[in-house]
């Protein structure tokens, strides 16, 4: 083995300028690989993270209730007892908190617009506090200081709100100015209320620019509703990966415990209205999603931006792969007679062909590792520059302001192993060919 | 023992120079705010037809009409439009510290917030309702100021924990001699300038009920201090302080002068 791989080594360096090339290219698809995969998973992270942060727990209890067949409202009825129920029903619970949903027109002295209102406990929300970073005033004041305004912690106080950046420029608003909120209640007639802007904080992907948040009692008093009710109860749980099962175990649970669930369906709370109406049921009914779920809407944009790196990187894999297979049967005809001598003097085709194959593999190898760690290398200096995004529809696809590219040691591995994968292959005809030579034949070759 | 007399005294002119000439104290300021409020409160019913113009930057002049019934005793406060036609039976009924408007167009109640923009103008709900500045706002001696020909006490108000007001900081400017306020600036938390009001012409009647002179303003203008350009003027005639029906202070009321 290690003779064979010696062979290939000396082969290689034979041909300097064929192998410096081949190898280059190589490693430009395998850096390209591992950074559209660093962005893909950055996407993926961003998601993550501002859904979990922002709209959904890893696994939501949310529900409906129906006074009557047509008369939907999405809230949780007894939640005091339904919050124990769940915490006693759910393996694996890092910690729970409820939070209030809601729908608003925002209105200020100079705009308006529309944004999901989530009703919080701020004494809840420690990861909402640790993770949303309140922005600078010139970040959405035209002629502001470099001074972050505002406190999170003033949730706790009543009426007021923490909104994002995208928001406070467009209703003009900064810290310490009103919003009045205007929405529909249950009961269907309009009602408003004014909410002072206690912290403005940075956009957090495109689930922030519909989502702000307020005290539970500011959308208690909104929507008119009693005090022992809900919009959902969040679960987090140890591990993210444990959502699915754990949603299952949970559902069986509650069913045991005498409540009403509805059927899984794989979308966010807010579609499965027109749904519920056409059902023939009243009362209360428990809906359980998992944070994927809830974010249903968004994960096109992964899926979109997967279909295109594997377009892309196929596209460039067979590209190199034709290359590769040039180059080895450029290789077998500059080698024929080399080969009809090894044949001669006893070694068997196999050999031959793993010699070959052997070159293009230490090449594979050695040029994806090399392109591995300049993408990983790239993809760090990238994100300690923590460069700004400048257009709102690549932040919106992006989910984050910044750049943000998350390189694993899983996407290394597998970029190398795929793409030295397909090097080998691409050598293994022109390999078995030249295995084939009859060494005679062979011999006789000149150039 | 010269330089310590003389800087003393130094120290005292200072004092008095930095100081406002003539400040008021606490008590001084929040007798002042009650004045203010008694002056326009009557103790019985209140009613006025009401103009009011509203220029937009960018938009036509527009023009309304409004019926204004106020029951101080009980905080009541109807807002009932007549003209244009487009806008007659469209009205705001305060009660229990609740703003609701009725539009007869979807036949719906909205519950709206004292920062509401009475008829989509610059006025709001408190432009037209009895005064309640001392029982609001604590306030705070700024300083005596001449505005025009006027000398004026310059005060500053912070609204009161709870108090249900449009702004939460109110700046006035109050008319030594006679009393009457004569400017006042809606301003924002964040400090932010919001409206500035003028209050040119004060008018008064005997109260029957209050045995005592009512006052109002018979011309506001305010100006949007965020839209720059937008101005509103609020013009009160046929001010009545007969005794108004209970049924007028109800949503059937409302709902009925439109139909």
């Amino acid at each position: 083995m290690g003779v064979f791989i010696t062979i290939a080594i000396r082969n290689l360096l034979q041909s300097k300028r064929r192998t410096a090339f081949l190898g280059l290219a190589l490693s430009l698809v395998t850096m390209l690989l591992i950074l559209l995969l660093g962005l893909s998973q950055g996407i993926s992270d961003n998601l993550i993270g501002s859904a979990t942060t922002l709209s959904a727990g890893h696994i939501n209890v949310g529900g409906f209730y129906k006074i009557t067949n047509s008369d939907v409202s999405p809230i949780l009825t007894g939640s005091g007892q339904l919050m124990k129920d769940v915490a006693a029903s759910t393996p694996g619970v890092e910690r729970i908190i409820d939070r209030h949903r809601g729908w608003a027109k925002l209105v200020t002295e100079t705009s308006s617009m529309y944004a999901g209102l989530n009703g919080v406990d701020i004494k809840q929300e420690d990861r909402l506090v640790e993770v949303v970073h309140l922005a600078q005033e010139k970040e959405y004041r035209e002629g502001g200081s470099a001074e972050v305004k505002g406190d999170v912690g003033r949730l706790s106080e009543p009426n007021t709100a923490m909104i994002f950046v995208a928001h406070a420029k467009r209703l003009g608003v900064g810290v310490g100015d009103v919003i009045t909120l205007r929405t529909e209640t249950l009961d269907g007639y309009n009602n408003t209320v004014d909410v002072t802007v206690v912290a403005v904080a940075q956009d957090f992907g495109l689930l922030s620019n519909w989502t702000i948040f307020v005290p539970k009692q500011t959308l208690v008093q909104l929507y008119q509703l009693k005090p022992d009710t809900t919009g959902a109860i969040m679960i987090y749980l140890d591990n993210i990966e444990d959502a699915e099962p754990t949603m299952a175990t949970l559902r069986a649970n509650l069913l045991e415990r005498g409540y009403r669930v509805m059927d899984h369906q794989g979308s966010p709370f807010f579609a499965k209205f027109e749904t519920v109406q056409g059902e023939d049921w009243t009362g209360q009914k428990l809906d359980l999603t998992t944070w994927e779920d809830e974010v249903s809407f968004l994960t096109w944009i992964l899926t979109a931006f997967d279909m295109i790196t594997v377009f892309l990187v196929g596209v460039l894999v067979v590209i190199i792969a034709i290359g590769i297979m040039n180059t080895m049967w450029m290789a077998v005809r500059e080698r024929t007679a080399e080969i009809g001598t090894l044949r001669a003097i006893g070694m068997s085709r196999g050999r031959v062909l793993f010699m070959f194959v052997a070159e293009a593999f230490v090449l594979g190898l050695v040029a994806t590792s090399a392109g591995a760690v300049l993408g990983l290398v790239i993809a760090l200096v990238l994100n300690a520059l923590a460069i700004d995004i400048p257009v709102d529809a690549v932040r919106a696809i992006l989910l984050s302001d910044t750049l943000v590219l998350s390189v694993t040691a899983r996407h290394m591995v597998e970029s190398v192993a795929a793409l030295t994968f397909f090097t080998v292959a691409a050598a293994l005809w022109p390999s078995i060919r030249a295995s084939r030579l009859q060494p005679v034949t062979a011999m006789q070759h000149v150039e | 023992m010269r330089k310590v007399v003389l800087g003393l005294v130094s120290a005292v002119l200072v004092v008095l120079a930095v100081s406002p000439a003539f400040a008021l104290d606490k008590a001084e300021m929040v007798a002042l705010l009650k004045e203010l409020d008694d002056r326009q409160r009557n103790s019985g019913d209140y009613n006025a037809v009401v103009f009011i113009d509203a220029k937009e930057k960018g938009k036509t002049d527009v023009s309304y009409e409004a019926v204004i019934y106020r029951r101080d005793d009980d905080d009541k406060l109807v807002i009932l439009f007549t003209q244009p036609k487009s806008e007659a039976g469209k009205g705001y009924l305060r009660i229990d510290r609740n703003l609701f408007l009725y539009d007869p167009s979807v036949g719906k109640w909205e519950r709206r917030t004292e920062r509401e923009r009475i008829g989509g103008t610059s006025s709001r709900r408190n432009d037209f309702d009895e005064s309640r500045l001392a029982e609001e706002f604590e306030p705070e001696y700024v300083g005596e100021e001449t505005l025009g020909k006027f000398t004026v006490h310059h005060l500053r108000l912070t609204a009161k924990a709870g108090a249900d007001v449009a702004y939460p900081l109110l700046e006035l400017w109050v008319d030594k001699a006679t009393g009457n306020m004569l400017k006042a600036q809606d301003v924002a938390l964040s400090g932010r300038l919001m409206r500035t009001s003028y209050y040119p012409k004060w008018q008064k009647m005997f109260s029957e009920d209050k045995k005592a002179e009512v006052y109002f303003p018979r011309e506001i203008q305010i100006y949007d201090e965020v839209e720059k350009g937008n101005k509103t003027t609020i013009v009160m005639r046929a001010v009545e302080l007969k005794p108004l029906e209970d049924s007028i202070f109800t949503k059937a009321w409302l709902e009925s002068k439109s139909r």
